[in-house]
């Protein structure tokens, strides 16, 4: 928002801080002044001052907003035009609201005999510091008193009028003309519009229409101003693409009650600038339900307690009063009832008024060099975010660089890599047509990573993503942690062997054992089929390892990708007995078992386990395994504690059914 | 022979062994069954009465001579195998060292950050990418109308309610759900947002935030946090300022500005002529977002804070294009003699 500095010193004139100081203090009030610049207007040396205004202060989208913040800082009076309107003002007919569900408050004024015609250098020079051109004197003065008030209005010519002017909520004009020639096609679904009895006239909130445009032969006008539902002002122009002045403070939350400030305040302009003794004004007022100020309890103690420094009660009340709140205190409670002026529906619980007295106290006041000293409370990390940092150091140690990827793919590399089960998440509205879908698998980031590489001849191509993948199953969104790492390194000799040791190594210092590799069963596309293996831990897969399809001028690619949620769940079955005190010796028992090839050897260790218990397992051990034409034999090491060698082979052969 | 002249021949003798089977085959020719000593010994009973005694004394006297050249040579052949032993376990070091791998500059900017709040009792926290309307906006005081809205333009999966989160506020309300307080939490967290891929804007993006619920907290308590994480990352020397500054889950809201450390405040092309270098979000938890998740705000208090992270790590890798920390184009420099210790 731009603002002109004289034009603040003329609402305030008794201000005598210099452009410097109100800028700082707007800065840090929460206007940060992004912009100054030295202007010339009316003859002298000016500022124009750039502020950022949030979206919960759309009272201060104008000069007199601003103004109200200056004169309370300083503590100075602010000083508003007065409006001698000498006309009788008479009940507009002819004009009505027919659907009024997103309109809060109208004020129109018809005014008659009016000249319209080029405007004064004055008024032309002001807009054209706000980046505005230069219409006419009446399309102009509506602008001016926008930029000053913060209420936009819209002028329409009653000689273009067929009929009534009504308010209303479209449902049969699909396009509109704008006032510069634009042609909007209207989605007819909740747009609030202006139309006489044939045509639409206006997106209200929005754009005025070219059918009722103000021109050098206006003699009749209707000048309206009115505050509509934010959400709905916001929600046209979002789906109508609609950006203008007009809709940039009416889809904020503008104070109906301050409608007729700023509407009196341009007729006054009309009437001088462009009326005659002859004009006639006539009003139509709706405001169906009155919007009153909320009353709001409030305790000044609370101040300095936000705050973390003293700030007295008087100082809490000096604040309010000078921005215009009204203080009622209640009896015997040290409380008070604040009611908000005009124009602040920001403010309206007990944290807003906090703000305000901090906000005025200044943000500066408040020490920053002391490191809190806060309460100690319970570490409520999740294992897996230990778990990630664990596997990113590891193989870091491991001599493997990150690279971090964009979660967004082509259905292409989806397709590819996939290997775990799930569609994948299709985006509605991707950045980029080309990658609409959530990556099911790191491996796109590590294999573009590769080929950028091997592009600018960089000889390590061995690298890693820890990253978040993607897939829908049976309606559900999910997500896990996964972690990939590439080896294309054709200056050393590599195999899947390697890249075994080399996964193995990193789940092992993550604490996993028992890992068991299998030919895979759901091999990714790029994967060599012969070369793909899945990685599971007592029967959890928790990954899959492969060599990708030769390709040529590359060399040979491995790639491993583990799910470190499933790694977790792992971790988690085993338990954490650190020290261990012997009071008996260890027996050691063999025992061999044969199997069938297809049976596995971890669900029959998985049983021992079980069998033998958490009180009496020490250590088991397949010691050795013989291929036979039928099977394997396998011999088994059992060592048991806390138990005499007797009661020992006693468990054993109840273990075993020797 | 006189038992002095054997003694003689005995050193003679030994000064040739330098085996210990040579020193072990002259011990037997003395101390053995058949050996000198033996012999003469057995040979005493021969003698007349008033010789044997005598006789007897030199032979103990030559007996305990023998025996100490023996031992001495048996000390010295050791001393000389253990030498050669020694010797012959001779290894060298081949001066290899196996390569160190890099972490990306986001995780190492992420881990400065995360120390820092570990080393002040925080928890470090993470979330789904994949969120909800709720959570992501709706829980943070962002109602369905609010313009605040258009400053995240959203990727949706299923519109309007199943997004990729647009800010990892969406975070902290599941931690304001789903724990009890007092907590003190922060996490960095990937945010995503439809904006057009460009050298200094991405549509994924990376940001930190903090989250604490205790029974009271002020704005002095964020703004010496956020000064002791400045001074961490930027150095001791570092000016930062607070202003107040909107944002909806917050009240009151803090923007924390750090000077321009390119033109020190006097305002430049980096800074847009501000001198200063907006540096995230911050503030006292709004009362509205404490309700929604069901925490008492006359009982608990909290502050929140968000930054970014990407062009942190940018300026301090001195990385100019912000694709490059998100595709192929990121490339770690080793040193020369890498190979060698």
């Amino acid at each position: 928002m731009k603002i002109l500095f004289s034009e603040i010193k003329k609402l305030v004139p008794d201000l005598k801080a210099d452009v410097s100081k109100v800028g700082n203090f707007l800065t840090m009030a929460g206007f940060m002044m992004e912009s100054l610049e030295e202007v010339r207007y009316l003859g002298k040396k000016d500022w124009l001052m750039g502020l950022e205004v949030r979206h919960n202060r759309p009272d201060c989208l104008s000069v007199l907003g601003i103004a109200r913040e200056v004169a309370a800082k300083w503590n100075k009076p602010l000083v508003l035009p007065e409006f001698r309107i000498k006309q009788k003002i008479g009940r507009a007919k002819n004009i009505s609201v027919k659907n009024g569900r997103f309109v809060k408050r109208i004020i129109a004024y018809r005014v008659t005999h009016v000249e319209n015609g080029p405007s004064p250098e004055w008024l032309r020079n002001f807009l054209a510091l706000y980046g505005m051109n230069s219409k006419s004197l009446l399309v102009d003065l509506s602008n001016f008193v926008m930029i000053v008030t913060g209420y936009p209005s819209h002028l329409l010519d009653e000689r273009k009028l067929e009929g009534d002017l009504v308010w209303d909520l479209n449902d049969k004009f699909s396009r509109i003309t704008t006032l510069d020639g634009t042609e909007i096609k209207l989605k007819k679904k909740n747009e609030i519009i202006l139309r006489d009895n044939k045509k639409i006239l206006a997106l209200a909130g929005l754009v005025g229409g070219k059918k009722a445009e103000i021109d050098e032969k206006t003699e009749t006008i209707i000048a309206e101003m009115a505050v509509y539902d934010s959400g709905a002002v916001h929600k046209n122009a979002s789906s109508l693409k609609i950006i203008t002045e007009a809709g940039n403070r009416l889809s904020k939350h503008l104070d109906p009650n301050g409608l007729p400030l700023a509407i009196n305040w341009l007729l006054a302009l009309i009437l001088e600038q462009a009326g005659s003794d002859q004009s006639q004004v006539e009003v139509f007022n709706y405001y169906p339900k009155k919007e009153n100020a909320p009353k709001i309890i409030f305790n000044p103690e609370k101040s300095k307690k936000f705050a973390g420094i003293p700030i007295s009660v008087s100082e809490n009340q000096k604040i309010l009063l000078s921005l215009g709140f009204k203080i009622r205190p209640i009896k015997n409670s040290g409380n008070w009832r604040i009611e908000p002026p005009i124009g602040r529906l920001d403010i309206q619980q007990e944290e807003d008024l906090i703000e305000e007295v901090i906000r005025f106290k200044g943000f500066e006041k408040i020490p920053f060099n002391e490191i809190p000293k806060l309460t100690v409370t319970k570490d409520i990390t999740p294992k897996i975010v230990r778990l990630v940092d664990s596997a990113r150091e590891s193989l870091k140690t491991l001599g493997l660089d990150e690279i971090l990827s964009c979660a967004l793919v082509s259905k292409e590399a989806n397709r590819q890599m996939a290997c775990i089960e799930g569609e994948p998440v299709l985006t509605l509205n991707s950045v980029n047509e080309e990658f609409p879908e959530l990556r099911v698998s790191l491996a796109p980031g590590l294999l573009n990573q590769l080929k950028e590489w091997r592009k600018k001849n960089l000889k390590f191509c061995r690298f890693f993503e820890i990253g978040k993948i993607f897939c829908k199953v049976k309606g559900k969104y999910l997500e896990h942690n996964s972690l990939a790492l590439l080896w294309g390194d054709d200056e050393e000799k590599f195999s899947l062997n390697e890249m075994r040791k080399l996964t193995e190594k990193m789940l092992r210092s993550l604490g996993l054992s028992n890992l068991v590799y299998s030919p895979s069963s759901n091999k990714p596309q790029i994967a060599n089929p012969t070369v793909c293996f899945d990685i599971s831990v007592d029967d959890r897969p928790i990954g899959v390892l492969y060599k990708l399809l030769p390709e040529e001028n590359r060399p040979a690619v491995y790639l491993s990708e583990i799910n470190l949620n499933q790694v977790l769940r792992s971790l988690s079955h085993g338990t954490n007995e650190a020290v261990y005190e012997f009071k008996e010796k260890l027996v050691t028992l063999d025992v061999n078992r044969k199997l069938k090839k297809t049976e596995s050897i971890h669900r029959l260790i998985n049983n021992i386990v079980r069998k033998i218990g958490k009180k009496h397992l020490w250590n088991l051990e397949v010691k050795d395994a013989f291929p036979l034409k039928d099977g394997i034999k396998y011999t088994i090491s059992v060592s048991y504690r806390e138990l005499s060698d007797q009661k020992a082979k006693d468990l054993h052969a109840k273990v075993f059914g020797l | 022979m006189e038992y002095s002249q054997l003694i003689v021949k005995l050193e003679k003798d030994l000064k040739k062994v330098t085996e210990e089977s040579a020193r072990e085959k002259i011990w037997r020719q003395y101390f053995g069954r058949e050996g000198v000593i033996k012999k003469a010994l057995s040979g005493l009973g021969a003698l007349p009465q008033e010789k044997r005694k005598e006789r007897a004394i030199e032979i103990q006297k030559f007996q305990r001579e023998a025996q100490t050249l023996l031992d001495e040579k048996e000390k010295e052949l050791k001393k000389t195998a253990f030498k050669e032993n020694l010797a012959s376990e001779r290894e060298s070091l081949d001066f290899e060292a196996p390569k160190i791998g890099h972490l990306h500059p986001l995780t190492e900017t992420i881990k400065l950050i995360n120390d820092f709040f570990r080393e002040q009792g925080y928890s470090i926290m993470e979330g789904p990418e994949i969120e909800t309307d709720e959570y992501c906006l709706q829980r943070l005081n962002v109602p369905i109308d609010h313009p605040a809205r258009d400053m995240q333009d959203t990727i949706y999966i299923e519109e309007p309610n199943v997004l990729l989160r647009t800010q990892t506020s969406s975070i902290e309300a599941r931690i304001l759900e789903s724990f009890k307080p007092p907590f003190k939490t922060a996490f960095p967290g990937k945010a995503y947002r439809n904006e057009k891929v460009n050298r200094s804007n991405h549509f994924m993006f990376h940001q930190y935030q903090g989250v604490v619920v205790l029974p009271e907290v002020s704005l002095k308590d964020l703004f010496g946090t956020f000064s002791a994480l400045f001074q961490r990352l930027y150095g001791p020397s570092v000016k930062v300022r607070y202003r107040n500054k909107y944002y909806p889950e917050v009240e009151p809201g803090v923007g924390p500005d750090m000077q321009c450390f390119n033109c020190r405040g006097k305002g430049c092309r980096l800074c847009k002529g501000v001198g200063w270098i907006e540096m995230g979000g911050a503030g006292i938890i709004h009362p509205n977002v404490l309700k929604m998740a069901g925490i008492d705000r006359n009982k608990w208090m909290g502050f929140a804070f968000g930054l970014g992270l990407d062009r942190w790590a940018m300026a301090k890798y001195k990385i100019t294009d912000i694709r490059t920390l998100m595709g192929g184009n990121l490339g770690y420099k080793y040193y020369e003699n890498e190979n060698s210790l």
